[in-house]
């Protein structure tokens, strides 16, 4: 039951906040041909099967694969479609790892696809159409329909990432000068992605300090973009990627496992995940994947990590939550340099969510850079030998999380 | 094709319009399937659901599904499709060997949303979408044009199969009530109002609202949880391209080539003869025919000449089908679980007899864009 | 068994989108504010396009944005129709008091056919094969609304 899955390549679009240049479907080809460019031996007529995914209330598009479906080189091929919120691009990563494993007859070599046209939509729109249902309870309390949609609308990510950021900065006593630091990295490594949006070069602590709040602790200046683009990961067989690559990736563990939703529950029932920085299931997660991959001590086995981080509070929470560092320790690996791009263990050296974040493609674009890192391949490439990595997604209301750990070894082992 | 059982589900009484909400009514269908397998909420190592953000007005329509669906603290993800697709998901992750037992579930209730405005949302937004001209309507009445054109089939012949499956749903408890007709004639059915000419309103699948879900477990898990389970042996899906005016609508590119890869996964050669019973998703009674040339049972243009009522050759829709009501999202799933039924010998009053192989399909897009079928078996 | 008690929240919440066209549906826009239609073709199967493609789904070849176009004229052949009284819009469906013909046409020239109403035919006239022309709007805009229908030639 199950076999080894490889990933031979993975591939970008440009992201920028207006791709104003091409339709979606063009998009989501630009992301296509950049995968398969780097696999020479492959053409889109020999995929066997596609996986794909994006937020589609963000494009007002329902199902938008199936108009798109030429532009992916997907006709008269077999073709699935997950959507899971902020995890998507995750979630189709992982689908695609499972398309392969399977072992289905004539299934090896898959292609996961997964894309934001954000600029066409209404992202706040698109984000608090989340929990529509549930604030409107609140209606019946008395709160008018227009003053609940512009709370819900006025930063519905930003106000439960604030939420998050409260409990967890109590716990861990850090400051906002540990999240400038997160964010100034990111940027500063994004400036070396060819494909990212926020490039900056030159940013300091004090430029990110010196913008306004959106949402204490949270400054406009630590806030993610909303970009638009696309990624495409291949998946196949052990055999198969020796052909394919010099370096193939072995998918050796994989999990999303699943919280309550915070915030406000059933129908303003009230959610016992009362500490959403808690992440019962991001522990889980991290557990059950690693088991898979046999890795017993992240901390010393992963050599490199991409960490879904759309606001820099999350990703210092997110490297201990992953069993990176140990917890409260993070601020002090980023102010000690350890996790710089020529650091023990690099994070985000694409920039990471906080620098671009086309939210349907931004859960892969983290399992799809660490595998480029282990191939050598990677825009941002760092300097060490990266052997084993990992790469994270977020979503849902606090409760989604996907997590895929990869290596130049095939480690996954059935009893 | 290592074996993976079915070995529990459940549907919930379909409704134009049910008198509870979302989280009710899928908590009934997860928690009534988990308990019909004799399991456990614990004993569920993953489970994926099949929802639409644009059917549940909502975005991320899977988050807050997490605890009445059974996954919390599950390994849990979400495919938005068909349920059938779900299943599909599912299966891979039986197949992988990580997870020991997967629920699958999935369903909408359209009474809350605006179901064609829904699926307008489906067309190219570039082209054809500001118009409307391009609808799950017009599209329905374009395919049925073309097939009767080509084959030269009677209208009449397309009404039997609204008449024999409205016959059916009045012996299924779970079907929606507007449809369980026993007395209904052909000429009830030409006779009503024009859909889409040449589809008139009683060919036509009701939206109506449901939640349905299945477990599945590898061969030996599935062995221990119950006597009767049903194996998938094989399962294909493909999708065909999009614009209406580049597709053959007078068959289904994407069934038949679906058909082609679940036959060849299990073995089979004749599909004719090899295969007891049938449950296809069909949105429009012209679609059933079309399946059913498209999967082999009869030749192209012939289907109207299978005998497929429930005493038949080839019985087909014996619960139904969608025309018995469609929960979108949930209706494929429905129709594996009423083969599924009949292999077990659970149809109640519409129970075939000495059903042992049965396929059933899920379907997606217009004009049955994507196809996934499966063949599914009992016996150990 | 106590009264149960439903109320409903009725509120609007407003989203607008608005939808990048792409270069190659950009240049057949620009052909509708002329009142022409413009098409390409795929180099390797042939398949004439209406609209312009970027990428045959065929041969999963680009077709280039600058080569193989060409202006097709106004006529066509109608190869199906429907006639319904459904009108769909992004909130709601509704049903006229009257039925509408639809018609799929394949342009002159092209491998693909375009879907529109039929204007002013009686409903005997409408036959398969039969050949259309396009109605163009008087002041064409540049966007899918500038082909009225079509009419009988």
């Amino acid at each position: 039951m199950g076999r080894q899955v490889a990933i031979a390549s993975a591939g970008f679009s440009e992201h920028a906040s207006k791709r104003s240049d091409v339709s979606m479907p063009e998009l989501v080809n630009e992301a296509i041909e950049d995968c398969l460019a780097k696999v020479p031996s492959v053409e889109l007529n020999d995929i066997d099967a596609f996986v794909t995914g994006n937020m589609p209330a963000f494009e007002g598009s329902n199902m938008p694969e199936l108009w798109m479906t030429d532009w992916m080189g997907g006709r008269d091929k077999p073709l699935m479609r997950v959507t899971t919120g902020g995890t998507t691009g995750g979630s189709v990563a992982i689908s695609g790892y499972y398309t392969v494993t399977a072992e289905l007859p004539g299934i090896d070599t898959v292609l996961a696809v997964s894309f934001e046209h954000q600029s066409q939509g209404d992202t706040s729109v698109g984000l608090a159409s989340v929990a529509y249902g549930e604030i409107s309870i609140l209606n019946s309390l008395g709160i008018p329909y227009t003053q609940l949609n512009n709370l819900l609308s006025a930063g519905a990510a930003i106000g439960v990432a604030a939420y998050q950021a409260t409990t967890y900065m109590n716990k861990c006593k850090i400051t906002e000068e540990d999240l400038a630091r997160v964010v100034v990295q990111n940027r500063r490594n994004a400036a070396k992605t060819w494909w990212a949006h926020l490039k900056m070069p030159d940013l300091t602590i004090e430029d990110v300090l010196d913008t306004p709040y959106v949402q204490y602790p949270l400054r406009y200046g630590m806030v993610c973009p909303a970009s638009d683009g696309a990624v495409a990961m291949l998946f196949t067989t052990e055999e198969k990627a020796k052909d394919m690559c010099d370096i193939p990736v072995y998918v050796n563990g994989v999990a999303s496992v699943a919280n309550e939703t915070a915030v406000l529950g059933y129908d303003g029932s009230g959610s016992a995940q009362v500490d959403p920085s808690a992440q019962i299931g991001a522990m889980k997660s991290a557990e059950l994947a690693y088991s898979q991959a046999g890795i017993s001590l992240p901390r010393k086995e992963i050599d490199y990590a991409e960490v879904y981080a759309p606001f820099p509070n999350q990703e210092l929470m997110w490297v201990e939550k992953l069993g990176l560092f140990e917890e409260t320790t993070a601020p002090e690996m980023y102010k000690t340099g350890v996790t710089a791009r020529d650091g023990e263990l690099p994070v985000n050296c694409s920039g990471g969510v906080n620098s671009t974040n086309a939210i349907g493609a931004s859960a892969m674009e983290r399992p799809a850079v660490s595998a480029l890192q282990i191939m050598g391949k990677a825009g941002n490439q760092v300097p060490k030998t990266v052997h084993t990595s990992i790469g994270s997604g977020w979503g849902g209301s606090l409760n989604f999380i996907t997590l895929m750990a990869m290596s130049d070894e095939p480690k996954r082992k059935w009893k | 094709m290592d074996k993976v059982g079915i070995v529990g589900y459940n549907q919930v009484k379909l409704y134009t319009d049910a008198n509870y909400g979302r989280y009710e009514m899928i908590f009934e269908a997860v928690r009534g399937a988990i308990d019909s397998a004799g399991l456990k909420k614990k004993d569920v190592s993953t489970v994926v659901s099949a929802t639409n953000d644009y059917y549940d007005g909502r975005t991320i329509s899977n988050c807050f599904t997490v605890e009445v669906g059974g996954a919390y603290l599950a390994d849990e993800s979400k495919v938005e499709m068909d349920g059938a697709h779900a299943m599909l998901y599912g299966l891979l992750r039986i197949l992988s060997g990580n997870h020991k037992l997967a629920v699958v579930w999935g369903g909408s209730m359209p009474s809350s949303y605006p179901y064609h405005s829904a699926r307008l949302y489906e067309t190219d937004p570039t082209w054809e979408r500001p118009n409307g001209y391009v609808n799950d309507i017009t599209a329905s009445g374009f395919q049925m044009r073309a097939y009767m054109d080509k084959y030269g089939v009677s209208r009449e012949d397309i009404a039997k199969v609204a008449v024999k499956n409205r016959k059916n749903a009045a012996k299924n408890p779970l079907a929606v009530e507007e449809s369980q007709n026993p007395n209904i004639t052909l000429s009830n059915v030409l006779e009503s109002d024009i859909y889409a000419d040449p589809v008139t309103e009683l060919m036509v699948a009701p939206p109506c609202d449901g939640v349905a879900a299945v477990l599945l477990a590898p061969e030996k898990q599935a062995l221990k949880i119950t006597d009767k389970p049903v194996w998938i042996t094989g399962v294909g899906w493909n999708q065909e391209t999009y614009y209406l005016g580049e597709r053959d609508l007078t068959t289904s590119n994407s069934m038949e080539k679906a058909g082609k890869m679940a036959y060849d996964a299990a073995g089979i050669n004749d599909p004719r003869n090899e295969i007891d019973l049938a449950e296809l998703s069909e949105l429009y009674a012209h679609e059933e025919l079309i399946f059913s040339e498209a999967l082999g049972l009869a030749e192209k243009g012939k289907g109207s000449q299978l005998s497929s009522e429930i005493g038949g050759e080839l019985p087909i829709n014996a619960s139904g089908g969608a025309i018995g009501g469609d929960a979108p999202c949930a209706t494929g799933l429905i129709r594996i679980i009423d083969a599924v039924k009949q292999i077990r010998g659970e149809a109640g009053e519409y129970q075939v007899n000495n059903v042992n192989r049965a396929i059933a399909t899920g379907q997606i897009g217009m004009c049955a864009q994507n196809n996934i079928v499966y063949v599914l078996e009992g016996g150990k | 068994m106590s009264e149960k008690i439903i109320e409903k929240n009725k509120g609007l919440v407003k989203a607008d989108f608005s939808f990048w066209v792409g270069l190659w549906m950009d240049k057949f826009y620009d052909g509708f504010e002329q009142k022409k239609i413009l098409a390409n073709k795929c180099p390797q199967c042939g398949t004439v396009f209406v609209p312009p493609r970027k990428i045959c789904g065929k041969c999963k070849v680009q077709l280039p944005l600058d080569e193989n176009w060409m202006e097709l004229g106004d006529t066509g052949t109608l190869v199906n129709f429907t006639r319904t009284a459904y009108k769909v819009t992004d909130r709601r469906a509704r049903k006229a008091k009257s039925l509408n013909d639809i018609g799929m046409v394949k342009i002159n020239g092209s491998d693909t056919a375009i879907i529109y109403p039929l204007l002013d035919f009686e409903p005997d006239e409408i036959k398969i094969g039969m050949d259309v022309k396009i109605k163009w709007a008087d002041e064409p805009k540049g966007g899918p609304s500038d082909i009225e229908g079509f009419v009988n030639v």
